[in-house]
């Protein structure tokens, strides 16, 4: 792999994204067999692994009309990189498809015989039902596609022809896709994830799911750029003061997962009602308790302490094996989300948890990796590279 | 769109700034000035006296019975707290996020919160109906062995509300401090030197004072920026965490805080587009300051927005018949009217910024920014009144109509509030000079390097 720091393009012959893509369908292929060992477990690994790396995509998304509506200077040497975790999102639609087929194993609510004898879930028979279900998720998939694709070709176009319109038509398009972001991701999360335990409610889940989204891709964005620095790629233009900033921004978002995390356990538990503790009760049967602990500790704690000092923020390496550690937490996060409507006594790691992690992940990185070598590295063109590049913290 | 205006317009240089800025309260105090200050503080006055008569004759004479037991009190409680979040927001979160902007806007906005946190505490101190035995909120050790209960919500607020006044005075000050310094050498009386003298601390403005200064002020923008959040969530606990269907949900405390912020950049966009015109600072408070703020009032409008639609939304998925009717019984019931007028000021009247003619408009953003103050009063009133008055018991069920009281005094805590304002822009440099200098072009060590350069001032990012 060369990389040309005059056009900021690496060439390559993309072995590498190949290596990644085999990887990952030989993991997929891999866990086909648990399908047939144990289809149950199967589903609910596949979500899991499934809604983490959607969620890696929708915190890329979000990062890059954050940063178009904000009008970051520090952030333009990133945005390449943030496009390109976007632009793996809406392929992951795909593999929304096999979950269809395990419907019946991940979501009781699609049972006509539960409903039948479920009140509660037939006053929410016009909201679950498997067909408008199916037509949600093709909703929230079309304008996450339709926004990423338009921010992407906007930012491509850039690099041939620049003038400040595409700049003012990133903007014009994020405005309204935050708006369209902020609902689909809230009813995405509600249907996927909430909806597993159809009795069970919570107003402030898909601010929940979405605060660890975006400490995921912010994490994600992490472990790429030391990556590409451990290459000796981009080493001059993604400096030390961005990992600076980007720690700051981990910090600020693990201050909001606590919040939220916080909020919807705080106030469920307060107010003691049976309907809502259940769920909370769920997660604290058996072992599962010490996954709840490990969040608290391992989501927030952890990473709350260590980002407070300059030091770390300012020290790539480290900022790597953080990185990577949230990444880890944000996975434990969703797999507590969403395994203990599946293993009711205890919590369970099955072999496939990491198979469809890996197998998904090959999918996901190949794609990404695919959009990031496909131009530069970089908007080359945007008039305030250079000031993103010099960017200082003084 | 692409705005590379500098911060500060017309070539200000830094004695400029000062003598502008300073000649405010120096010279005579224009004829509104004195217009204003008789109205706000007659209105003062009327909440004044409506207190005393609560505390010879009791909370009876507000309009709250049963079920309605929380009135118009901790309505305009939660109302004038969310006021008072815009200034901190100002001052420590976009301090942090480099928001050079905010200069010319963060002291008055700061003092704006004082007044108002000050305005929303007389609200729960009176509501308590003995005010003789308010200090029981505090855990003061006593020989009766009594305490507070730690587990209520409404001692959580004490300390919340506690806490940030206090922060925020300090926070302040520290930024004043610079700025006093220079109406003290500027003062020409005696008292005035005197005064302006104990109140600077002995700042001479070296440069390690100054280096000393700025770490103070970042330390204390880190400590101020969880209590933005916290306050207002804590308020939130207040209902959120009852069993009262349309109190009990989780999103409440960043649906609060988000609405508090909303209510106070509104509060600040009244304030600063009366305080540009009389006083002629439009060169210091410029379009593209207010084209921000409007900004953030759009976004924190549709956070709100975002965050009634997912009330309802979860309220009917819930499947649980008392929560829907919670919501059918707030949008259709006896108090539509209020729930609309909220709806309308609050979310759909901001769609308007959308249109960045309407953010540039001073007239169009002066409606709304009342349009939203408007909105918020009614949300807290949505909130605490509709919940209560069709409880779990329907018989009990009632029409909560509020007393000349109720209203005399939330008109009367506006008397407070604008009475305060107008003395501290009357004395008090209400534009921080010394930050809106560091924004200046010439402010740039560089500046002189190139004299030929075209470089702008305020656009370091």
């Amino acid at each position: 792999m060369k990389f040309d720091s005059q056009t900021y393009r690496v060439e390559t012959d993309n072995q590498l994204g190949f290596k990644i893509l085999i990887a990952g369908i030989a993991a997929l292929l891999l866990s086909a067999i648990g399908y047939f060992t144990h289809s149950k477990q199967f589903f609910f690994s596949y979500l899991v692994a499934y809604t983490f790396w959607v969620s890696i995509g929708l915190g890329g998304l979000f990062f890059v009309m954050l940063s178009h509506l904000t009008g970051t200077v520090w952030g333009i040497v990133l945005r390449r990189i943030i496009e390109s975790i976007m632009m793996a999102l809406p392929v992951m639609a795909i593999f929304f498809i096999p979950l269809i087929f395990g419907f019946h194993d991940l979501y009781h609510w699609s049972h006509a015989e539960a409903v039948a004898e479920d009140p509660l879930l037939q006053s929410k028979a016009p909201y679950l039902n498997v067909p408008f279900f199916i037509i949600r998720t093709g909703i929230y998939f079309g304008i996450w596609y339709l926004l990423a694709r338009k921010l992407y070709a906007l930012s491509l176009q850039q690099d041939e022809q620049p003038t400040n319109e595409q700049i003012v038509k990133m903007r014009r398009v994020s405005g309204p896709g935050m708006v369209l972001f902020a609902v689909t991701t809230a009813f995405a999360s509600f249907d996927w994830i909430m909806s597993l335990d159809a009795h069970w409610y919570s107003t402030i889940f898909g601010v929940y799911f979405f605060a660890g989204s975006f400490l995921g891709a912010l994490s994600f964005l992490v472990i790429v750029s030391a990556w590409l620095h451990n290459k000796d790629i981009l080493t001059g233009t993604i400096t030390i003061e961005h990992y600076h900033d980007l720690g700051r921004l981990i910090f600020a978002f693990v201050i909001f997962w606590g919040y939220m995390a916080f909020s919807q356990f705080f106030l469920i538990w307060y107010a003691n009602i049976p309907e809502e503790t259940i769920w909370y009760q769920h997660r604290w049967t058996g072992s599962w308790n010490i996954i709840s602990l490990f969040l608290v500790i391992g989501n927030f704690l952890i990473p709350f302490v260590l980002l407070m000092p300059r030091a770390i923020k300012r020290n790539r390496n480290k900022m790597f094996v953080l990185a990577i550690w949230i990444l880890v937490t944000h996975w434990v996060d969703l797999f507590w989300l969403i395994t203990p409507n599946l293993h009711h006594h205890g919590a369970h790691f099955s072999w496939m948890d990491l198979t469809l992690f890996v197998g998904m992940g090959g999918i996901f990185v190949s794609l990404f990796w695919k959009y990031l070598t496909k131009g530069a590295l970089v908007p080359v063109k945007d008039p305030k590279l250079q000031e993103s590049i010099q960017f200082s913290n003084a | 769109m692409l705005d590379n205006t500098p911060l500060v317009l017309g070539n200000e240089t830094f004695s400029s700034i000062t003598d502008h800025i300073s000649s405010i309260t120096e010279r005579k105090a224009p004829k509104q000035w004195y217009l204003l200050l008789a109205l706000a503080s007659s209105l003062a006055l009327v909440l004044f006296g409506m207190i005393g008569y609560l505390f010879w004759e009791g909370t009876g004479i507000w309009g709250i019975q049963n079920p309605v037991g929380w009135g118009w009190a901790i309505v305009n409680f939660v109302f004038w707290v969310g006021i008072g979040h815009a200034g901190t927001l100002i001052s420590a979160i976009l301090f942090l996020l480099r928001q050079k902007w905010r200069t010319s806007i963060n002291r008055f906005a700061e003092a704006m919160t004082l007044f108002a946190v000050l305005a929303a505490g007389i609200f729960p101190a009176i509501h308590v109906g003995r005010v003789w035995v308010v200090y029981y909120m505090f855990p003061l050790p006593n020989q009766m062995q009594m305490w507070p209960n730690f587990r209520s919500p409404l001692l959580w607020d004490v300390f919340a509300v506690g806490t940030y006044f206090t922060v925020s005075l300090l926070f302040w000050f520290t930024g004043l401090v610079p700025d006093l310094a220079t109406y003290r050498d500027r003062a020409k009386t005696k008292i005035k030197k005197m005064v302006f003298g104990i109140l600077s601390l002995g700042w001479r403005g070296g440069n390690r004072q100054w280096k000393h200064y700025e770490m103070t002020y970042l330390l204390l923008a880190g400590l101020s920026t969880p209590l933005v959040l916290s306050v207002h969530s804590v308020v939130s606990t207040d209902f959120a965490t009852s069993v009262i269907p349309g109190w009990h949900t989780t999103i409440f405390p960043p649906y609060f805080v988000a609405g508090a912020i909303f209510s106070g950049f509104a509060m600040v966009m009244t304030l600063a587009i009366i305080a540009r015109k009389i006083y002629g600072l439009e060169h210091l408070i410029t379009m593209k300051h207010l084209d921000n703020m409007n900004k953030i009032i759009l976004l924190t409008g549709m956070i709100v927005g975002f965050s009634y639609g997912m009330e309802f939304f979860i309220a009917w998925y819930s499947g649980n018949p008392y929560e829907q009717f919670a919501f059918v019984n707030r949008a259709f019931g006896p108090y539509a009217w209020a729930y609309w007028i909220m709806v309308s000021c609050n979310v759909l009247i901001p769609q308007l910024f959308w249109s960045r003619k309407i953010r540039r408009s001073i007239p169009a953003m002066f409606i709304i920014s009342i349009f939203v103050n408007i909105g918020m009063w009614f949300e807290r009133f949505v909130i605490v009144v509709t919940s209560l008055s069709r409880d779990f018991l329907p018989s009990a069920w009632d029409y909560f109509t509020p007393t000349i009281y109720d209203i005399g005094m939330f008109i009367g805590s506006f008397g407070l509030f604008f009475t305060l304002f107008l003395l501290f822009v009357r004395f008090l440099p209400m534009i921080s000079m010394s930050e809106v200098k560091g924004v200046l072009p010439q402010a740039d060590p560089h500046y002189y390097d190139h004299e030929h350069d075209t470089r702008k001032g305020g656009q370091h990012v």
